[in-house]
């Protein structure tokens, strides 16, 4: 009586969900070598983690900022911070609602803006969420630094890049606010259904 | 501080790189994926619900049945994952007659379907059954999470029917300030949401699951997988629990609202307010021996909210047991294996 997944993928696993997480995984590091590199320079020059950490960390910041600004210039690197946006998509296109976000075909204009205006919202709440993640993971470092412990591995640093983001999304997610927001991006996205949208 | 040099990390991510290619190939020689794995047989269907019996695993099991009634929402077969995490098999060890509600999944001609149907219907239908099979007045119930709900309404509309009532991770009051669920559903218009699709995608719910933790569920999962890629049997478990996590079925829409609207947005269960088929749903009526189990650390339906049932049960032999985890884990972890099922098979032959 054992239930089985159906062919063609024997296992049933999403493979690509590994991918894509991966490839973002990389990313980061990509991300974090040239910063290390730097950090790693000024250190052996002053001495000074706090100052190396304070200069170099802020250009990681700037290029994950860029990313969250533009997520189709470089998507990886992008799918650091819109992992709940990707999400999101996937229930809205399960919706019928396309995820390239173009307007439905047939959708009420103002239904469509209304949708529009509030997604953008939502945008704008997980792009500050991961930037207080970023302050939050300097911190983190600067106070590890200051015991004397150092992030070993990459893998540690992105562990501790996820921590940081659980916290500060955790927040919001809790935060009246958010409850709210949510509730009008669904309200948004089924006005556009029941208008008669279809998708493109 | 940055630890790692440059060379650090470039050696780890081409290592990652190997791992990945070669988790690809392991990933895609695994083969099938088993869930559900001890026998059990179909003993009456209706509509697309089936109920099951497990075969028993003592030569003469317990005279009184136990009926595992699970939440609409994923499917039942987390009661028996796999061999060595089975919340059923540690249940028909101890000697229990061991018996699962699988709904199925609900498709458009599903839409019209109500909580009275639900829990007067089929679990009324099922509870029947199986007194009429064992020739008991009445026999146990074992309500899980939106399940235990059910379970609840049901046992307080036939109480007479229910010997000992079981409730796990069950939320009875929906307003504890700790409730995420409740804060994402409140301001939700359940009706516009009905009224456009009929029942719930499946997916919308994956949504809100996945949207509590989504860095550690939808993104670092997969990269720590990469570490357990030499190991077939770690994997296999990884990949049933996925298997689980997204065969998440759509919601009978009629059902939904009432669920959405009077448990979450309006709390009206632990108020006494909930009607089904016409009759309110007053708590006070269980008044059999109840056991409440919940986990110290479930962020899906924090404890306060299942404890709540102390206060508004009429039980005068009510329990409860606190497992030490979360919301999955009171069901596949190994902890859960040896001391769940035992407590509740212990608690159950003491009456």
């Amino acid at each position: 009586m054992a239930e089985r997944t159906d062919p063609p993928n024997p296992s049933g696993f999403d493979i690509e969900l590994l991918l894509k997480q991966a490839r973002t995984y990389l990313a980061f590091g990509e991300q974090l070598q040239p910063l290390s590199e730097r950090f790693h320079e000024t250190m052996g020059q002053s001495g000074d983690w706090s100052e190396a950490l304070r200069q170099h960390f802020d250009e990681f910041k700037a290029a994950l900022a860029g990313a969250a600004n533009d997520p189709d210039g470089h998507p990886d690197l992008a799918r650091l911070w819109t992992v709940t946006l990707d999400t999101w998509r996937q229930a809205a296109a399960a919706l019928g609602v396309p995820t390239t976000l173009a307007p439905l075909a047939g959708a009420n204009g103002e239904a469509w803006r209304t949708y529009q205006k509030v997604q953008d919202q939502y945008l704008d709440c997980l792009r500050q969420a991961a930037r207080d993640a970023l302050d939050l993971m300097e911190q983190r470092l600067s106070e590890r630094a200051a015991t004397g412990a150092t992030g070993e591995s990459l893998r540690e640093l992105y562990n501790l890049w996820v921590e940081c983001n659980e916290q500060t999304y955790g927040r919001m997610l809790r935060g009246p606010d958010y409850g709210v927001l949510i509730g009008r991006l669904i309200n948004a996205l089924l006005s556009c259904r029941a208008s008669g949208g279809t998708p493109a | 501080m940055i630890g790692p040099t440059p060379a650090q990390i470039a050696e780890e991510l081409r290592h990652f790189q190997t791992r990945l290619a070669e988790g690809a190939r392991a990933l895609r020689g695994l083969g099938p994926i088993e869930t559900g794995v001890l026998p059990h047989d179909p003993v009456y269907q209706e509509d697309k619900l089936i109920l099951y019996r497990y075969r028993p695993r003592v030569a003469e099991p317990r005279p009184v049945p136990l009926l595992i009634v699970y939440a609409l929402v994923n499917r039942p077969y987390m009661m028996d994952l796999q061999e060595d995490r089975s919340l059923i098999r540690g249940l028909l060890d101890a000697g229990l007659d061991v018996y699962l509600i699988d709904w199925g999944y609900p498709d458009a001609g599903d839409r019209h379907l109500t909580l009275t149907d639900y829990v007067l219907r089929y679990i009324g239908h099922c509870v029947d059954h199986l007194r009429e099979r064992h020739r008991q007045d009445s026999i146990n119930l074992v309500g899980v999470c939106q399940g235990g709900a059910l379970s609840l309404c049901f046992t307080a509309l036939h109480p007479e029917k229910i010997r000992n009532l079981v409730t796990m991770v069950t939320p009875v009051d929906f307003h504890t300030p700790d409730n995420v669920l409740t804060h994402l559903v409140r301001h939700m218009d359940v009706d516009l949401l009905v009224d456009t699709l009929g029942n719930l995608p499946g997916q919308l719910l994956n949504f809100t699951f996945l949207s509590l933790s989504p860095f550690r569920l939808a993104g670092q999962k997969y990269v720590d997988l990469m570490d357990i890629l030499d190991d077939a049997q770690a994997l296999k478990n990884f990949l049933r629990m996925e298997k689980w996590i997204f065969d998440s079925p759509d919601q009978a829409g009629e059902a939904f609202r009432q669920f959405a609207k009077d448990f979450f947005q309006q709390n009206k269960l632990i108020k006494g307010e909930v009607v089904i088929g016409g009759q309110r749903v007053d708590l006070r009526n269980v008044a059999m021996p109840v056991l409440n189990v919940y986990a110290s650390q479930d962020h899906l339906v924090p404890p306060a909210a299942s404890r709540a049932l102390a206060q508004c049960c009429g039980s005068r032999d009510y329990s409860e047991l606190s497992f030490d985890g979360g919301h999955i884990g009171i069901y596949v972890s190994g902890r859960a294996q040896r001391q769940v099922p035992p407590a509740i098979a212990g608690w159950l032959l003491a009456r």
